[in-house]
């Protein structure tokens, strides 16, 4: 991993990351390979970026993580629909889930150019909540190509 | 194994005890891997190629300023992590302490040793001092539960140990159609209002960081 602020690696005894120092446990249970979905299967992938998105907390009236990883929005084959679907990075787990729709609207955030903001509702969790997202990336580049993705897509569903 | 006040599911859970010092980021580690900060319940879920897993988390929540934990918080304990901050040298001299309180109930289980907060400059602790693990067969990452670095290693090294599959690893969790909405106009004037005051608030961090 290229990462400057982690330079201190480089200074780490000669075991690899991964590398398991040898701890004899017996397993609890014994898993075996299962077949497993993504839930993507029918959609195509129209957007595809590296990003980190916030939840706004209204009590404390602050922004907070919701996760660092790739932000799609995916088309439904069939349907025509098109979601907003982040994954955190290496966990695969779900940041944020929900259909675009005319009515929503995304925002420039003021303190930042390479973020925007938007409210949801939205089905991460399994169940539907209103929520304010507000989602970063690392180029303005990025996030041009999210709000007009975003725009094209409210208008046409 | 059925544990006190468990809820029946029918995939595997696991009793993780999250033990170190105050202030080393347990909470904060825990935090970062219940999707956002906002789920209550203490149990961590991951998907992987052998199906769903869980860890019903228990977290110290600062008692163990207090000198010890009780017994019970060990009890029937299957896995266990022991975080120490590697800005603060003293909460690597108690790791072995807290590793003593685990051994002593729970006997033979996986346990990761980890470092927290090597995003901050100023380290105490460099990665070559770190040595207890070696001694007592332990795994051991460097972490920061601020920038995520290496967050998913520890709760993937257990998974692999107790799964007796060193070929576990994590797939995407299914992403599940979301339900129509239906808007009104009204609703969406008042969310346009609300919007306002938050896009003005600062993210709560810097804009330099890398995206992984």
């Amino acid at each position: 991993m290229a990462d400057p602020e982690h330079r201190e690696e480089e200074e780490a005894p000669a075991v690899g990351d991964d590398e398991d120092t040898g701890a004899q446990v017996a397993p609890i249970v014994q898993l075996q390979e299962v077949a497993v979905t993504t839930g993507e299967e029918d959609e195509e992938s129209i957007l595809d970026l590296k990003s980190k998105l916030y939840r706004f907390d209204k009590d404390g009236n602050q922004w907070k993580e919701r996760g660092a990883g790739t932000v799609k929005f995916l088309k439904h084959k069939v349907t025509g629909k098109v979601r907003l679907l982040m994954r955190q990075s290496k966990t695969l787990k779900i940041c944020a889930n929900h259909l675009i729709i005319p009515t929503m609207s995304v925002q420039e955030h003021a303190g930042n150019e390479k973020s925007c903001v938007w409210h949801a509702r939205d089905f991460a969790d399994g169940e539907l909540k209103d929520e304010l997202f507000c989602i970063r990336f690392p180029s303005i580049e990025s996030e041009y190509w999210f709000t007009r993705c975003y725009h094209v897509w409210c208008f046409h569903s | 194994m059925a544990l006190p006040q468990q809820q029946i599911v029918n995939y595997p859970t696991f009793k993780l005890v999250l033990v170190g010092d105050g202030g080393t980021g347990k909470t904060t580690f825990v935090k970062r891997h219940l999707t956002g900060e906002f789920e209550r319940e203490k149990y961590e879920h991951f998907y992987t190629n052998c199906g769903k897993i869980r860890f019903n988390c228990w977290d110290t929540a600062g008692q163990g300023k207090f000198g010890g934990l009780r017994d019970a918080y060990y009890t029937q304990g299957q896995c266990a992590i022991i975080m120490f901050d590697v800005t603060a040298r003293l909460t690597y001299k108690n790791v072995p302490t807290w590793h003593g309180d685990i051994t002593r109930v729970c006997e033979n289980i996986p346990i990761v040793l980890c470092g927290n907060k090597v995003d901050v400059k100023n380290r105490q602790i460099k990665a070559k001092q770190v040595i207890f693990h070696r001694k007592k067969n332990l795994q051991y990452y460097e972490i920061s539960a601020k920038s995520n670095y290496n967050f998913e290693k520890p709760f993937l090294y257990l998974a692999k140990k107790l799964a007796g599959n060193m070929n576990l690893h994590f797939v995407e969790m299914p992403a599940l159609a979301p339900p129509e909405v239906a808007f009104d106009i009204a609703a969406q004037e008042s969310i346009e209002q609300e919007i306002c005051m938050p896009a003005f608030q600062p993210l709560p961090d810097g804009d330099d960081e890398a995206f992984e």
